[in-house]
């Protein structure tokens, strides 16, 4: 790692002043740490956006969920309001990495660094949520722009996520055998008839929508729906864990695991 | 009827300690001594260790599996503040020599390359920098020029290679550094003789031990003494000094290296000579103390520890009544860029290739290949887990084709327990052993038979269950003709120790036993053993014994912990040493006592009058007297001061290969047995395999202590279930290793492991060992892929798929699936 300096912000405001132009805000820092150990990053501003009491909490009112970009993935999992409004999100949030990751990573931090393989952009999608920042909404289907790419301009700091709990959803992933991260995670949501289906791990650009299984699903609510659904390879990522052909597989597999489950 | 091994005579047992019932330490699951200073942290690894004035070093690796180098420009990196030195291969070479190689005619390997690397991660230059941020800084200044060549990745197309594919021109015309045929007993006459011949080409691929400390050195050139004072986490420490002395340009006795507590090895660590020749040279280069520790990528690509690379064209000839006549195979192997130990690890295999069961017959032709990878070294195995995977695949095969029930077929074979000594057709004997008992424990402790009926429901209701069962060997306490005795015939080599294994014992006026080993602690338990060994022998109290390591200056004959050797070794040490210690303090105490030293025994760390309760005088009253009262006692050199002594235990048996091959010799005769059962399924979706019970049951003689030995089988359960089912060092076609760290190699964790490891003992002693007792540091990887892999075969039997190469990933076995949906 090389030096750089460490700023505790207090507030939004005073995060957006202290990035600089060469600075990067951390959230629970479970990429951008190991990145600048290995000196693959080396901003000179760590801005550390954890201890913003605005940013933290989840708040449920009825159907309605707002998370705080801040909140870890232990306090989404652990949240009683979120585990009867929408259970299926509270346990992707169990199932992320391992107890020190939950305890540290933030939903904020997961959906702003946009690994293809985490486990949250899928579910974004597929609960049609809105990420809010220190300047604007933007919908999750706009958000997701590529592999690690956003709609977030530089400097923009994602402040919270917010949806309209689904009737029923489900989150189903196969888990790389080395990294564990999700080869294929397919969230799968029923907005009364309407069902959204939410992709990680396996695009190439990154967490996708399934626009054949939502249209299959839709309507027909179950798992042999997907049967005459070909995911196409051609979109995926391909490498020494599966081929594209495999990963294709994969999501079908996973997508029919998610719809048996809800 | 005249024999090819008739030539090869068992020596007599020389065991002096019987087994026994009734012993005090021994057999007891004693805490581990070493477990309290290493859990508080205070254990002292490589990386804790700082010199005055020591400096830091970082590498130049190579990013091209094959090229020459035109030109290094150092300059850059020289101008950087706090930049000592930088110093490339030829800088190097002039202050020391190639590497050792037991390869023969050895393979030229320079500790840092010249003109020329030959694998991803080969090191080509190196900053000594007053820390290693700086060092890292500097050498991301040094610029190569490169003339990339073709890379061969592909065992079979490197074989076929010319020109500028060649790895080794100057040594040898082709990438093939040794093809030697072997054939031990009538191999042909039984083939011809068989009913059928089974056939399978298997596939084995590579992967290492990632023990979770990377290879050190400290190094310290003496300008005065000529020599160098060495920290490094070998395994080796004590012998490591005469393979490289010759490499140092000095006297071995000029080099003092001293151990530390190192933090796992599983083989990785057993040499580690390379590095330390070359940390040893950028000290006398620099002028100052060098630290190099490897970093995880370093590990991955140049530490010399890949294990087993290879493809075999199996045949077993056997008869239609299911008896196993004759094995034969050609094996091509992937050394990588070099060949460190020649062929040590088909060597190794010798000892066991025919398994238990009655094969009168074994012939082999071994290819080793060089390739554009990093080079092989031990792997937890040393290459008898590939063959022990090779013949227990070939038993299920004869049994699929005979349509006979695999377990029954191998109990049909088995090596019955009245014929032990029993000698192999390689030369090799198994000491002795109880593989019917072995196999009942383990079916017992399994419950088989309810399993069967369980996973014969499972999969009626659509389930891929599968139950695999594998009886295998566990060779264990090595000879050193494992190293040479396949080497081409015209030159094999050298001929290398007995692979001692010695102690030092010393008897305080304090009345404690202090003990000195000559092998360090890799993580196995030496300390632990060696006070129950001694406390047992001596009638001490474990408390009482005090443990330290000796430097290779202070130290002796000392081989160290593998070959699952350091036990069985060390506690004939100790015996010879206790023997010794006896002799005198019988001797010091029937004088104070005015008795006869054969009127004496040792009683709770007393010397006592036989049957007489209160005539005894305690250890510490005789070191006492013994280290400070000379005068009371009489003249003559066997009342000289002090208690204490040394040992040296060497090979209990052993005897020579035969000049013409017919066979190998006795090389590891104190053999082990292991029965691993497990249940799996299989998810026909995903190609991710389940396991859903799985029993263990070994064979290794007395066991000293079962926590310390139950660690070895889990560990190694562990790294075999590794091998089996998701490691693989993958390498794309320009020979870039694609998958060097942890988050692409797929180590299993805790969570891989099957939640219910059940497991077993059968005790059958050695006649030749201490006590009886066999080694057993690497039975759980020579076990289970055997058993995995039957198991998941077993458990897709409805689709018909057969296994031949591991490791069986998710989207392999998916691939086998889909091929057989398409078939079908």
């Amino acid at each position: 790692m090389y030096e750089t300096s460490y700023h505790r912000a207090d507030s939004v405001a005073d995060a957006a002043s202290k990035i600089g132009d060469e600075g990067k805000y951390l959230a629970g820092g479970m990429t951008l740490l190991p990145t600048m150990k290995q000196r693959l990053a080396a901003p000179d501003t760590l801005v550390d956006l954890t201890h913003i009491g605005d940013l933290k909490g989840v708040s449920v009112n009825g159907k309605e969920v707002r998370i705080g970009a801040m909140t870890t993935h232990a306090e989404v999992n652990g949240d009683a309001a979120l585990q009867s409004a929408c259970p299926s999100l509270a346990k992707l949030a169990g199932g992320i990495g391992d107890p020190a990751v939950r305890h540290r990573g933030t939903i904020g931090g997961s959906i702003a660094n946009h690994d293809p393989a985490a486990d949250y952009p899928a579910a974004m999608l597929a609960l049609n949520a809105t990420i809010h920042t220190d300047s604007r909404e933007i919908s999750a289907d706009d958000f997701f722009s590529g592999m690690f790419e956003t709609a977030l301009n530089e400097g923009e700091i994602v402040t919270a996520i917010s949806f309209t709990a689904p009737d029923k959803g489900a989150y189903e992933k196969f888990r790389n055998p080395a990294s564990r991260y999700a080869m294929a995670g397919v969230f799968v949501a029923d907005h009364g008839g309407d069902v959204r289906v939410g992709v990680s791990g396996a695009y190439s650009n990154g967490a996708s929508r399934n626009s054949e299984m939502e249209t299959a699903l839709s309507g027909n609510l179950s798992a042999d729906a997907l049967d005459g659904v070909a995911v196409d390879a051609g979109d995926m990522l391909s490498d020494i864990h599966g081929s594209s052909d495999y990963r294709a597989h994969l999501v079908k597999v996973m997508a029919k695991r998610a719809v048996a489950a809800m | 009827m005249a024999s090819h091994l008739d030539s090869n005579v068992i020596p007599p047992s020389r065991q002096r300690e019987t087994p026994r019932a009734g012993l005090t330490w021994i057999g007891q699951s004693m805490k581990r001594v070493e477990d309290p200073r290493i859990l508080s942290g205070k254990g002292g690894y490589i990386d804790d260790v700082k010199v005055p004035g020591m400096a830091h070093a970082a590498m130049v690796s190579s990013p091209h599996a094959h090229a020459r180098i035109v030109s290094i420009d150092t300059s850059k990196a020289e101008e950087l503040p706090g930049v000592i030195g930088v110093y490339t291969g030829e800088d190097v070479a002039t202050v020391v020599d190639p590497c050792p190689s037991f390869a023969s005619p050895p393979v030229t390997q320079h500790a840092m390359a010249i003109d020329k690397v030959r694998h991803v991660g080969e090191v080509v230059a190196a900053v000594v920098a007053e820390d290693r941020y700086i060092a890292e800084d500097a050498a991301a200044l040094i610029e190569v020029e490169w003339d990339v060549l073709p890379a061969m990745v592909d065992i079979e197309a490197s074989l076929e290679a010319m020109g500028d594919g060649v790895l080794h021109p100057d040594d040898r015309e082709s990438n093939k550094a040794l093809d030697e045929s072997f054939e031990f007993g009538p191999v042909s006459e039984d083939f011809d003789a068989a009913d059928r011949i089974i056939k399978r080409r298997l596939r084995w691929n590579r992967s290492s031990a990632q023990a979770i400390e990377t290879c050190g050195v400290i190094s310290q050139w003496d300008a005065f003494k000529g020599g160098y004072t060495i920290h490094a986490n070998t395994n080796f420490y004590n012998f490591i000094p005469f393979v490289i002395g010759g490499s140092l340009r000095v006297s071995p006795g000029e080099m003092r290296i001293i151990p530390v507590l190192t933090g796992g090895s599983f083989g990785s660590k057993v040499f580690i000579h390379k590095i330390i020749i070359m940390t040893s040279a950028l000290s006398r280069l620099s002028g100052v103390p060098v630290k190099y520790i490897e970093d995880r990528l370093e590990h991955f690509t140049n530490s010399d520890s890949h294990g087993s690379d290879r493809l075999y064209d199996a045949e077993l000839a056997i008869n239609d009544d299911g008896t196993f006549k004759s094995l034969r195979f050609t094996v091509l192997d992937d050394y990588g860029a070099y060949l460190q130990f020649g062929v040590g690890t088909h060597g190794n295999a010798m000892a066991q290739v025919t398994g238990p069961y009655q094969i009168g017959s074994f012939g082999m032709r071994v290819i080793a290949v060089l390739t554009n990878k990093t080079q092989q070294g031990p792997y937890r195995g040393f290459g008898s887990e590939v063959t022990n995977w090779v013949m227990e695949r070939m038993a299920d095969a004869a049994a699929e084709e005979l349509g006979r029930d695999p377990l029954e077929l191998r109990e049909q074979n088995m090596i019955q327990p009245d014929q032990f000594p029993y000698m192999i057709p390689t030369g090799n004997i198994y000491d002795s052993g109880n593989f019917q008992k072995v196999l009942g424990e383990a079916k017992s402790l399994f419950d088989l038979d309810a399993w069967r009926k369980k996973a014969a429901d499972m999969r009626a209701e659509g389930r891929c269950v599968g139950i695999g069962v594998a009886t295998c060997m566990e060779r264990s306490v090595y000879g050193p003709t494992e190293w040479w005795s396949l080497n081409n015939k015209e030159t094999p080599g050298f001929t290398l120790t007995s692979t001692p294994e010695g102690i030092s014992a010393r008897i305080d006026p304090s009345g404690k036993l202090f003990v000195t080993l000559h092998s360090p602690m890799v993580g196995n338990s030496p300390e632990t053993v060696v006070t129950q060994i001694l406390a047992e022998r001596l009638t001490v109290a474990p408390e009482d014994v005090v443990i330290n390591y000796s430097d290779s200056q202070s130290g002796f004959n000392g081989v160290g912990p593998q070959g699952s050797r350091f036990t069985a070794m060390v506690a004939g040490a100790c015996v010879s040493a206790a023997i010794k210690l006896e002799e005198r303090l019988k001797r010091f105490g029937a004088h104070m006592l005015q008795r006869r030293p054969e009127d004496m025994e040792l009683r709770d760390g007393k010397v006592a009058v036989k049957g007489l309760k209160d005539q005894e005088t305690s250890f510490a009253d005789i070191a006492l007297n013994s280290s400070f009262f000379r005068l009371s006692f009489p003249d003559g050199e066997e009342f000289d001061s002090g208690l204490e002594t040394t040992a040296v235990y060497d090979h209990p048996l052993s005897t020579d290969p035969h000049e013409d091959r017919e066979h190998l010799g006795i090389f590891y005769p104190i053999v082990g047995h292991i029965c691993h059962i497990v249940a799996v399924e299989v998810d026909p979706g995903t190609g991710k395999v389940e396991m859903l019970d799985y029993a263990a049951v070994h064979d290794n003689g007395t066991i000293v202590n079962p926590r310390t030995l139950a660690g070895q089988v889990w560990g190694g359960t562990a790294n075999g279930i590794g091998t089996t089912l998701s490691e693989q060092f993958n390498y794309d076609e320009s020979g870039q290793f694609v998958n060097p760290n942890f988050a692409e190699f797929a180590m299993p964790t805790a969570n891989e492991m099957p939640r219910n490891f059940k497991l077993g003992h059968v005790e059958t002693p050695s006649p030749y060992t201490e006590y009886g007792i066999k080694g057993g540091g690497e039975g759980g990887r020579l076990g289970a892929p055997s058993a995995l892999t039957s198991a998941v075969e077993d458990a897709l039997q409805n689709y018909g798929v057969k296994i031949s190469a591991l490791p069986i990933t998710p989207p392999v076995l998916r691939g086998l699936i889909r091929e057989a949906e398409q078939a079908a």
